[in-house]
């Protein structure tokens, strides 16, 4: 596709080029791609964009890596429908349109200065790779960091060779836990719930902020243990998930009461949504 | 104030033709009043609130957002004339105005100022309601309004391209809509005004229980032309057309009363049953948007209590809310 120059609809996508595709597990891929006129996407950790195939529509897929990582952007994607398996088939050089980025961002100005405790489930962890990564790049900028991840087996852990670098970082504390394991799985985490793995974390509330990227049956409980670690409501971060169509505020699709997930969110304090039928 | 006599209707709304694209409430063969082209069918002012979407010219069923012809993006041309849209009562104005408010607010949506700018707006009050009855005056909200008296139409402009428009119609000695117009409307309390209101209220003190909505979502269809009737419903869903000539990207009005509206690709869906849904469209009208908006969303056209085979429309489920609640 190529974009009318000039143009300002909100609804016309930038035409972008695939740079290359990899596979995370068998049922999700990383793009890696970059915007055909050079521009940076200009996006934020916990940002999402439009993904605009022509003849599929739109997707909303959260940028899973760091903007400090210059002159492309990823997106890791599962084949979840349509459009998605659409983008299961295309390959390096190959185009695609993106709209965006849209939404709130990780507010890295609260963030800086604070230990920070980053838990994901299962896709969870491609959003969270944006602030992993830029806590990465700018190491001074943040407290101590503990990675929280949690996937349904090892084979459906998300950026394994990453979680293996985090892991042997002396920056990160990284924990990593799955539901089931198979006879004959390589893997040295626990089994069990991604709850499991906070009691025994240790840390000042009063100098901690968490976020929590995972799915929806995941956020109740690490927040009920969070709250029993006496971290507040308004230390706690997460961000949600829901069917944004338009990204611009207008479509509807992503209502939580009167807020919108695409403009007001992806990512809220818990406090502020918390009270919220729905919102969890 | 001017005045425009039935008979010269015609010539006057011919004489626009050049400069505008019009459109008047036209009476269907089968009975239906809608907002139409005058060419279409014959001209009817008279009666209730016109079917369907009156805010339709702005935000219709179905807009073409762009289309794509090997490999170019071409989005719609501008129109050829600027739209003169007579036929909004004046509660039809007021979701007129809350739905520019909404598309104009944060991200200005181009797909529904490219119709809305520099469009016209008529609105039509006075005894031409149904069997004759009063209408009360807008008294704003529309660049002309039109007040029938009983014997010809009173004709007033709020902005200059209302008086543009109205130019070459004669003066008429009539009493001014200032003094005319507050004392009509004094006339007319509505009841259904404090009904939506104390609704509203149960809604934000969080006193309506789960119980009312699955009673309620029991009795829905999943029609949806609760959504499909309401003027100020924006909500849609954007899909791909293709043939062998082009692709077009096009977006639809959707509906909260869908499972599907809120399903997501993990199929989690917030909106899992027909009692959250309905619930939903309640509340979004009288809680959600107060909240975000500072007003009510409804304003109370009755078109959802005419469309529901099931009876609940907006109205009806907010009296029934008071009668259970309050």
């Amino acid at each position: 596709m190529t974009a009318t120059p000039g143009h300002t609809s909100l609804y016309l996508p930038i035409g972008c080029e695939i740079i290359s595709v990899s596979d995370l597990t068998p049922g999700e891929k990383l793009f890696r791609i970059r915007r055909a006129d050079g521009v940076p996407l200009g996006h934020l950790p916990g940002q999402f964009v439009q993904v605009s195939l022509l003849g599929w529509g739109e997707a909303p897929i959260s940028v899973a890596s760091s903007p400090t990582r210059e002159g492309f952007f990823e997106l890791g994607v599962r084949r979840a429908g349509t459009l998605t398996g659409a983008m299961h088939a295309l390959k390096a050089g190959d185009t695609l349109g993106i709209r965006g980025p849209f939404g709130r961002a990780f507010d890295l100005s609260r963030l800086r200065g604070q230990n920070l405790i980053l838990i994901s489930g299962g896709c969870g962890l491609a959003p969270m790779r944006s602030l992993i990564q830029y806590c990465e790049d700018r190491p001074a900028e943040f407290g101590s960091i503990a990675i929280l991840y949690g996937a349904k087996s090892p084979a459906d852990r998300l950026f394994k060779d990453e979680l293996a670098v985090w892991e042997a970082s002396a920056r990160f504390a990284c924990s990593m836990t799955v539901d089931n394991i198979s006879v004959g799985d390589c893997f040295s985490g626990s089994v069990g719930l991604i709850t499991a793995l906070i009691p025994p974390l240790a840390f000042n509330p009063d100098s901690t902020i968490a976020a929590i990227v995972g799915p929806p049956a995941m956020y109740r409980a690490v927040i009920a243990e969070l709250h029993k670690k006496g971290l507040p409501s308004e230390r706690i971060i997460v961000s949600l998930e829901r069917q944004m169509r338009c990204g611009v505020g207008k479509c509807g699709h992503c209502s939580i009461e009167h807020l919108l997930c695409c403009q007001d969110g992806p990512v809220f304090w818990l406090n502020e949504i918390e009270h919220l039928r729905g919102a969890l | 104030m001017k005045m425009l006599h039935p008979d010269q209707l015609d010539r006057f709304f011919a004489s626009l033709a050049p400069t505008w694209e019009l459109r008047l409430p036209i009476l269907l063969p089968d009975g239906t009043r809608v907002i139409g082209c005058p060419n279409d069918a014959p001209h009817s002012l008279h009666g209730a609130p016109v079917a369907g979407k009156p805010t339709a010219a702005f935000f219709p069923q179905q807009s073409t957002l762009f289309t794509v012809t090997d490999g170019a993006i071409e989005e719609p041309p501008p129109a050829d004339r600027p739209l003169f849209i007579v036929g909004f009562h004046p509660r039809d104005l007021a979701c007129l105005r809350f739905i520019d408010r909404f598309f104009a607010d944060g991200c200005r949506d181009d797909c529904y100022f490219r119709v809305r700018h520099g469009a016209a707006i008529g609105g039509l009050s006075g005894y031409c309601g149904p069997a004759g009855s009063l209408i009360p005056p807008a008294g704003g909200d529309c660049d002309v309004e039109f007040f029938w008296d009983r014997s010809s139409w009173l004709v007033i402009a709020y902005s200059a391209t209302g008086n543009t428009l109205i130019a070459d119609l004669p003066e008429t000695a009539a009493p001014e809509a200032a003094e005319l117009f507050p004392q009509l409307a004094a006339e007319l309390p509505d009841e259904n005004e404090l009904l939506i209101r104390h609704a509203s209220a149960l809604l934000r003190a969080n006193r309506v229980p789960d119980l009312f909505w699955a009673d309620i979502g029991d009795r829905c269809i999943a029609c949806t032309g609760c959504n499909l009737a309401c003027p100020t419903c924006t909500c849609f869903g954007v899909q791909d057309w293709r043939s062998a000539q082009k692709t077009e990207r096009s977006r639809m009005w959707d509906s909260c009363q869908l499972d599907g509206f809120m399903r997501e690709a993990g199929g989690h869906n917030p909106l899992g049953s027909e009692a959250e849904r309905t619930r939903r469209r309640i509340h979004h009208k009288l809680a959600a948007d107060p909240e975000k908006w500072g007003e009510i969303s409804c304003f109370l056209c009755g078109r959802c209590d005419s469309v529901c085979p099931t009876g609940i429309g907006i109205i009806s489920v907010a009296r029934e809310m008071v009668a259970r609640f309050a």
